[in-house]
């Protein structure tokens, strides 16, 4: 038996966040693949809303084994989201990397970086970017 | 009525338009202050001291009472939301707010804490325009034996009532008050304790050391045991008050406001103990017992109404008799000194106009933060994603400024640096700060009313017990001093709030001297 | 859909952040006499003595018949030496003191000296270069380093928050609230015209 297909997916609970998860689904139903999402942070702040915790983490499981697919659940802390997803995707040995794409203008490009950048930069796999959710098939 | 006519003028005061900046500011900066963690009130006052010193001394009282006040609205909102409650006193807060939010009634739980502490608040700030007046009248003819005697009390009660450990409060108190001394003896123009170093003959200034052991040393402890990872924030969700919320609120109000604005008078005050004893009477009176430990509304209502009214009812001995019994009423004290005005009885007649502008701007703030906390706590929330790493380096820099605004000298910031190791090393081995602060303020003027009364009797310290008052308020002192050694002894150490709200009310528990480690999952 | 507060299935993961509930994480149990504890003990009993002796040192100016400058130190040398042997007698029992709880602060890490002492460093550092350098450079230089030892990433960001920060503070303080402060010789040229 071959080994099976994995999609990674860099999600945070944004409209960009869910139009990745979708697409993520998505892509492994088409390949018969197991999901890894990730939401990660950098657990430098005492708040970061775009860290799933509680009800909203609850939310997100339940939805995952609704899909029906095997998945897996990580939430790292504590390092750059660009070196989590390339973590995740070169210990997986993941087939696609499914990330959101959010605007920023080039001012806020060079004050914060474009995780996207890094991303593209740093991972080894293709990488599919999203701005919105699939269109309904 | 003189009162309402001298609250009427102070109103005509306040409502002037640079006023009411300030009093914005002072509010939107308590508020903040009180949500971000790392820096409370005292250490804000404290830094702002040098800083206003360019301006009119009521603009900055009314800047420093909207960041008192604003100081216990900004922490209900952590308390609720994060359950990390900033200071003691919102602790019970964060029992049933929590829950409430986590159960999705975030919205009613802020509203009664908001509406809570607005309506304790004005209860409360209105009844010291009531009572300071009649206290400054039983105050007048007050010893300055009496008045020693009352700093002992103050001293005893701050050190070994509030905090968890009795010898450790006396023992930060011993610190505070070595760190007065140094300098210039007042009455003689000796130097004491001073080194040889001629920059200590002034004394160190007091904002060197309360920004030292607050602002520094909270910066180097949380360096030294850094948290990585947020938290969980809970939405401020569901209605705001329903009629029925409303109707289990006002209750608990108002029970809160009666006993937090008598025990923040208190020279034992603080606002810790009122919340502890608010919680447990809603516990007991409550027709819904089944919702405690679940996320019941009057364990938020009573306990936040009891917290505002005792910050009030600190004010009280602070202006009529200049006695401080909190860290942050200790600084605004030392703001007061350096107008050159000493708070005591006399304030009411020499400062009427200051002290009933203040009191009418406490309750014109009081409504500012009422609107500011209401609608926006979600807002304030916001602030907290500033990462750890750059607030406590800016924290650092704004220490920075605000000592070496006090004398332009570097050497100020290396005994900063010192005097914040000190407050490293007091914060990891459980030592309280804020008898050390108390103590740095109130000693000189313990020593100087001390001095008095002997010179009055030639030496005969039999003077110090000479009137009733003395007696018994240095006997309170001594029970202050004894009462939590034999407590411990008979009965193991306090009830910590989680006991409490498994319903084990007051009662001790049996384990003597052993470290708090409860369960905490719920 | 039914909203209970149930126990925190995940919030307690692997990762090590949990939730504080009350600001009182459970602390684990120590035992054994701390030897940073009896450190503390004994730097407040020498302060006891060296405020009694130092007491003595104290000059009391003229034939004055009432207490002098004296006996409040006295005083306080005493209480300050009883406190310590009563503190150093229940320390030596096994007693510790309740390590103070913040929102910021792991209870169950181990203490960072090095974090301590870089950042102590880093402020001494700025003490000392105010004056020569102005007060706005010098704190950016102890804010990027103070920023770095708690977790910051990159080199740019720390100086650039810092250095804009303290132009700002410097600003609003120095040119509208009139405090003292050096700004060294450049930004003192550039606002010259305030």
């Amino acid at each position: 038996m071959s080994r099976q297909p994995v999609v990674v997916v860099g999600h945070v609970p944004t409209p960009r966040g869910r139009a990745a998860l979708e697409h993520g689904v998505e892509e492994a139903h088409r390949r018969g693949a197991r999901l890894v999402v990730v939401n990660s942070s950098r657990g430098d702040a005492l708040v970061d809303e775009e860290y799933l915790q509680g009800d909203p983490l609850r939310r997100l499981q339940d939805e995952l084994t609704v899909s029906g697919l095997p998945f897996e659940l990580r939430r790292p802390i504590g390092r750059d989201v660009a070196e989590e997803l390339a973590d995740a995707v070169s210990e997986t040995g993941a087939d696609l990397l499914v990330i959101g794409l959010r605007r920023r203008s080039a001012v806020g490009k060079l004050l914060m970086g474009s995780a996207a950048q890094r991303i593209l930069l740093t991972v080894e796999c293709p990488i599919l970017t999203v701005k919105g959710p699939p269109r309904p098939t | 009525m003189g009162a309402l006519s001298d609250l009427l003028g102070g109103f005509a005061d306040a409502l002037t338009p640079v006023n009411l900046l300030f009093a914005l500011l002072g509010v939107v900066l308590g508020t903040a202050v009180g949500v971000l963690p790392g820096i409370g009130p005292a250490m804000t006052v404290a830094l702002l001291l040098p800083v206003t010193y360019t301006l009119e001394p009521t603009t900055a009282f009314i800047m420093f009472a909207g960041i008192y006040y604003g100081g216990m609205y900004g922490g209900s909102t952590t308390s609720i939301l994060l359950n990390t409650p900033g200071e003691s006193s919102s602790i019970m807060t964060a029992l049933e707010g929590n829950l409430m939010a986590k159960s999705g009634r975030g919205a009613a739980a802020l509203a009664t804490a908001a509406i809570g502490s607005f309506v304790a608040g004005t209860i409360a700030t209105l009844l010291l325009a009531l009572v300071a007046p009649v206290v400054v009248d039983l105050a007048i003819g007050i010893t300055p034996a009496d008045y020693f005697a009352l700093a002992v009390l103050a001293f005893v009660a701050v050190a070994t009532v509030l905090g968890a450990s009795p010898l450790r409060g006396l023992a930060s108190l011993g610190v505070g008050l070595y760190l007065g001394l140094v300098g210039t003896d007042v009455l003689t123009g000796q130097e004491r304790f001073t080194v040889g170093v001629p920059q200590l003959s002034d004394g160190i200034d007091v904002v060197v050391v309360a920004v030292g052991l607050f602002a520094v040393g909270e910066t180097l402890y949380v360096a030294s045991r850094l948290r990585r990872g947020p938290v969980e924030v809970m939405a401020a969700s569901g209605s705001y008050l329903t009629r029925a919320d409303l109707r289990r609120s006002w209750k608990p109000w108002l029970r809160g406001t009666a006993l937090g604005f008598p025990l923040g008078a208190l020279p034992a005050g603080g606002a810790e103990i009122p919340t502890f004893l608010s919680y447990a009477a809603e516990r007991k009176l409550t027709k819904h017992p089944e919702e405690f430990g679940r996320g019941a509304i009057e364990g938020v209502a009573g306990p936040e109404a009891a917290n505002n009214a005792a910050a009030a009812g600190v004010l009280v001995p602070l202006l009529t008799l200049g006695l401080p019994t909190s860290a942050t009423a200790a600084i605004i004290l030392a703001a007061f000194q350096g107008y050159g005005i000493q708070p005591g009885p006399t304030l009411l007649s020499t400062e009427s106009s200051l002290v009933w502008t203040l009191i009418a701007s406490l309750l014109i703030g009081n409504f500012m933060l009422l609107v500011l906390n209401l609608p926006l706590a979600g807002v304030w929330v916001k602030l907290l994603r500033i990462p750890r790493p750059y607030l406590y380096a800016g924290i650092l820099l704004f220490a920075s400024l605000g000592c070496y605004a006090v004398n332009a000298d570097p050497l100020d910031l290396v005994l900063l640096l010192v005097i914040g190791l000190l407050g490293f090393a007091m914060r990891r081995y459980g030592w309280p700060v804020a008898p050390a602060v108390i103590g740095l303020i109130l000693g000189p003027v313990a020593e100087t009313n001390l001095r008095r009364a002997l010179a009055i009797s030639s030496g005969d310290l039999g003077v110090l017990v000479d009137t009733w008052f003395s007696r018994i308020v240095l006997a309170l002192a001594v029970l202050a001093l004894v009462l939590p050694v034999v407590l411990r002894a008979v009965r193991g150490r306090r009830a910590t709030p989680e006991e409490l709200q498994a319903g084990e009310g007051l009662r001790h528990r049996e384990t003597v001297g052993a470290p708090p480690a409860d369960e905490e999952e719920r | 859909m039914s909203v209970s507060p149930d126990p925190d299935v995940s919030t307690r993961d692997a990762t090590g952040a949990h939730a504080s509930a009350g600001g009182r994480p459970p602390a684990p149990p120590r035992t054994g006499v701390s030897r940073g504890e009896l450190a503390m003990t004994v730097l407040l009993g020498v302060l006891g003595v060296y405020l009694l002796l130092d007491a003595a040192n104290i000059a009391i100016p003229g034939s004055s018949n009432t207490i002098g400058p004296r006996f409040f130190p006295y005083l306080i040398g005493g209480v300050v030496l009883a406190t310590a042997l009563a503190l150093g007698f229940r320390v030596l029992r096994g007693d510790r003191g309740p390590a103070d709880e913040s929102e910021d602060v792991d209870p169950d890490a181990p203490t960072s000296w090095v974090a301590v002492g870089t950042i102590a460093a880093a402020f001494l550092g700025q003490a000392l270069l105010i004056n020569v350098v102005g007060w706005p450079l010098a704190v950016t230089l102890m804010f990027a380093v103070v920023a770095w030892s708690l977790g910051a990433r990159g080199v740019v960001r720390p100086l650039l928050a810092g250095g804009v920060l303290a132009v700002v503070v410097w600003i609003v303080f120095v040119k509208g609230l009139g405090v003292a402060l050096p700004g060294g010789v450049l930004l003192e040229l550039a606002t010259s015209w305030f």
